[in-house]
């Protein structure tokens, strides 16, 4: 009979009237993202560092700029360490070059910014900043990273 | 019968009130004309105002999502944000637009839309201008809105804008013939063109019984008439952007919006009147009914728009000329012949 | 003396239907269209230039930004290339990991088909029933990836990461749901007679047409021609599965339409097969850290949701590839607008855009 598919079509509309909703209310609630997310921004340990600069030479675009120096034992460190996110592909390969896990993402998605040089983070400042401020256990990263965003959402708020 | 209720009683006091102030009864009669204007143009304006937020809900229900719910307990100050927004933008006329014609066109589209209120039965006796030719004053005030879209179409200078205006023509001349013969087997039945006659003439039994294919046919042809999908080839957003709309800006295009929801109002107030008893029903008062009656009028057309995809401009046409003209027709000797029965046996 | 002219319409590059930048240029004798010229460009990135300054694996992530909705399709096929080139045995399970990726990215990707086409057709609550389902999918590639579109997640000699533990449940529990779900839409789309009336006869193209011009996918295989290369040439491990290719037979927007929706079925027995028979092992076989294929030239295809996706590597022996060649199939598949509209309507085109799936990401490259 012709008109029974448009029939069946509105029934499964109506259906869909008094079902649940599927959508998250974003502010509000926040979807917990995976442990592999990535996304966000850069977040270096200074501490872990050893400035081999793999993560730079890893990356396809270039968005890693770093510069080393050696201190009076010989001991190479970081200079500086700039993060051009606007530049990233988000593939994961600084991640995987680093052989003492010194970057991972701060799993942060909210990162959209009023002007194009916010774009540009200095890790290296930021690392120091927390190492100086917060005294956490480095081995402890799990609880400092949620401590991190505890933090953010306090601002926010 | 006439005992008086409802929305007439409430007239009926305001009448009272005012006759205490005013010694001339012509004068009441003036105020209370003015009264009822202000009271139609309310409805019109809120009407939008109230539609748009059911739409938007209920095109988010059906989606499974949970649409506008920020400005407002649930929402519900989204379309009055949404108008003051409209009011605050920039108006902009396209370079090479024909002025006058692109100026007057939300305006002239707007005024039929309002001017079919006059004839609406909201409530026994609580109807502006009880014309004896109700439905046919309907009919043609309603088939002023085809110029309107052309002179919109085009004046915009805008290819999309044309194309829009061209199938509007096609597509609403050619729905409102079976439309009006759809119509044609309630006025036989009732014998009558006046709207409160119809009315009472279904105390006993809803048109809608009496005349199941009609229903069918009014529903269609008036969703095409008002533009709203499966026929909404008018505006056909993913073929040819907004249609007639394209170029307008702020309040100009809320006009034209305003125009759609006022013309959605119509016809299901037309559907409600003609074939589901208007404000008759039992226990609760009269207008309860009607808006009810109304309301779910309201909800089939936007449950239609968030289901069908859009037709073709070839498959409606040939859809209106070829299926439900004849089947108005043919509806139309039906009850031609049935009414000679039913004479004859009683 | 009157007359009548024909009239030219530019549909796009702002355009709500034109699936990102591509401009149509139509022109109309009234509604009916004389000529639709697609104009692409817009989207243009320059990647296969890209590549020649990138090492092989640099130039993974890139390849996610080919066909953006099935990017592990686009993973798999340079990386199988370059396997190729090097001779690089992948294990098992990394096999069966690929295989289960790029089905679900396949039936991802034509929810995604089946959404935009109901949308252009303006059943936009088919819109997001597609969505909704694909999120489901998407869920899961985050999971095992990270990522919810440029996944990266195919590598040379395997895949990135081993999936985690909650994967397999999560999976599970998708495959149970989606014969309901796809039931769903075919009874809201494919059932509905209006979508039947616009899309029955609309944009023919005969079987040998579309092997003259060159289609591929499901473009091809709705006009009759049993070309998959899952099939014929099958790459990896699809020679271990049992699965059949459905196929149409006038070539018009509905038969297109009905091998998409068939096909995801397909892929999800696919999918279901290799949860089945997928082994424990490692996922990564040893790769050199910096990869030198021999001089030298490899061509290599597979079937992307879209039609034939093939690299083309032309190496000289250095750290970067000297020249990369991509085989666009929405780019091919794109070059039957034209035909395939003429004669039609306005609202059609939109219908044959839609149906033929070009993608802009991939077409521009």
């Amino acid at each position: 009979m012709v008109g029974k598919g448009l029939l069946e079509g509105m029934r499964v509309t109506l259906k869909a009237f008094f079902n649940k909703k599927e959508t998250l209310q974003y502010p509000e609630i926040k979807l917990t993202m995976p442990d592999r997310f990535r996304g966000g921004e850069l977040k270096l340990d200074n501490e872990k560092c050893i400035a081999c600069g793999l993560c730079a030479r890893a990356c396809p675009n270039h968005v890693i700029e770093l510069t080393t120096g050696t201190d009076e034992q010989k001991k190479r460190h970081l200079k500086s360490y700039v993060y051009h996110s606007g530049l990233c592909l988000y593939c994961n390969y600084c991640i995987e070059a680093c052989p003492t896990n010194a970057i991972c993402w701060d799993k942060n998605y909210e990162n959209s910014r009023y002007f194009k040089d916010e774009l540009d983070v200095d890790c290296l400042a930021i690392s120091k900043q927390k190492s100086a401020t917060v005294d956490v256990a480095p081995a402890d990263k799990s609880n400092a990273e949620q401590e991190d965003t505890l933090k953010r959402r306090e601002k926010d708020e | 019968m006439q005992e008086i209720t409802g929305l007439f009683k409430i007239a009926e006091i305001l009448r009272g009130i005012l006759g205490h102030f005013l010694p001339d009864p012509q004068l009441v009669d003036i105020c209370m004309s003015l009264i009822n204007i202000g009271a139609i143009f309310t409805i019109i304006s809120l009407t939008a105002v109230v539609l748009v937020y059911t739409e938007r809900k209920v095109s988010a229900f059906m989606q499974r999502r949970s649409g506008p719910n920020r400005v407002g307990p649930g929402g519900t100050l989204q379309s009055v944000a949404d108008m003051i927004k409209l009011m605050a933008k920039e108006d902009i006329m396209p370079a090479g637009a024909d002025k006058w014609m692109w100026i007057l066109a939300p305006i002239l589209l707007f005024i039929p839309a309002a001017a079919v209120f006059v004839v609406f039965p909201f409530d026994n006796k609580a109807i502006f201008a009880d014309l004896n030719i109700g439905i046919f004053y309907f009919i043609a005030m309603s088939s002023q809105s085809v110029l309107p879209f052309l002179m919109a179409g085009w004046a915009s200078n805008n290819k999309y804008s044309l194309v829009g205006g061209m199938r509007t023509v096609a597509q609403m001349l050619s729905y409102e013939v079976p439309m009006v013969l759809s119509i044609l087997g309630i006025v036989m039945l009732a014998g009558s063109m006046r709207m409160s006659t119809i009315v009472a003439a279904q105390q006993h039994t809803w048109f809608i019984v009496l005349q199941p294919i009609a229903f069918v046919v009014y529903v269609i042809t008036a969703t095409a008439e008002i533009n709203r999908a499966p026929f909404d080839l008018v505006e056909g957003e993913s073929e040819i952007v907004a249609g007639p709309f394209t170029e307008y800006t702020g309040m100009r295009w809320a006009l034209f919006f305003l125009a759609e929801y006022a013309n959605l109002l119509a016809v299901s107030v037309i559907a409600t009147t003609l074939f589901l008893g208007g404000w008759n029903g039992p226990w609760l008062p009269g207008w309860v009914w009607f808006f009810l009656k109304v309301g779910g009028m309201i909800f089939l057309f936007m449950w239609f728009r968030w289901t069908f995809p859009r037709l073709r401009i070839d498959q409606l046409m040939s859809f209106g000329w070829k299926v439900l003209l004849p089947l108005a027709l043919l509806n139309i000797i039906v009850t031609g012949i049935g009414m000679y029965i039913y004479e004859f046996f009683s | 003396m009157l007359k009548t002219e024909t009239f030219t319409l530019n549909m796009g590059p702002q355009h709500p239907s034109t699936h990102g930048v591509l401009q149509v240029v139509l022109e109309l004798d009234g509604e009916t269209v004389v000529q639709a010229i697609p104009h692409m460009g817009y989207l243009h990135r320059g990647i296969e230039k890209l590549a020649e300054s990138r090492t092989y694996a640099q130039f993974i992530p890139y390849t996610d930004r080919l066909d953006y909705v099935s990017s592990m399709g686009n993973n798999l096929g340079y990386c199988q290339t370059v396997e190729k080139m090097v001779g690089i045995k992948v294990p098992e399970r990394a096999e069966y990991l690929r295989i289960i990726m790029t089905e679900l990215n396949r039936i991802a990707s034509h929810l995604i088909f089946m959404g935009s086409l109901a949308i252009d057709l303006g059943a936009s609550t088919g819109m997001m029933f597609g969505f909704r389902s694909r999120e489901r999918i998407l869920d899961l590639f985050d999971m095992a990836c990270g990522a919810r579109q440029t996944y990266t997640y195919i590598r040379f000699g395997g895949v990135s990461a081993d999936i985690p533990s909650e994967f397999i449940p999560a999976l599970q529990r998708f495959l149970t749901d989606f014969p309901a779900m796809l039931d769903e839409y075919h009874r809201l789309l494919t059932g509905n007679e209006i979508l039947y009336h616009r899309l029955k006869n609309t944009g023919v193209i005969s079987g040998q047409r579309a092997l003259e011009i060159g289609l591929t996918g499901p473009a091809l295989r709705a006009s009759g021609v049993d070309y998959d290369i899952r099939k014929v040439e099958p790459y990896g491990i699809y020679d271990r599965f049992d699965f059949s290719v459905p196929l149409g037979q006038v070539g018009d927007c509905w038969d297109r339409y009905i091998v998409r929706m068939e096909e995801m079925k397909q892929s999800a027995s696919i999918v279901t097969q290799a949860l089945e028979q997928m082994p424990e092992g490692t996922v990564m076989a040893t790769v050199p850290k910096v990869l030198k294929p021999p001089a030298g030239e490899v061509y290599h295809s597979i079937e992307n949701p879209r039609g034939e996706l093939g690299y083309y590597i032309v190496s000289d022996g250095g750290v970067n590839p000297y020249r990369l060649h991509v085989r666009r199939p929405s780019f091919i598949n794109l070059q039957v607008l034209n035909e395939a509209c003429q004669g039609l309507l306005i609202g059609d085109v939109v219908a044959v855009l839609a149906t033929l799936d070009s993608l802009m990401g991939e077409v521009d490259c």
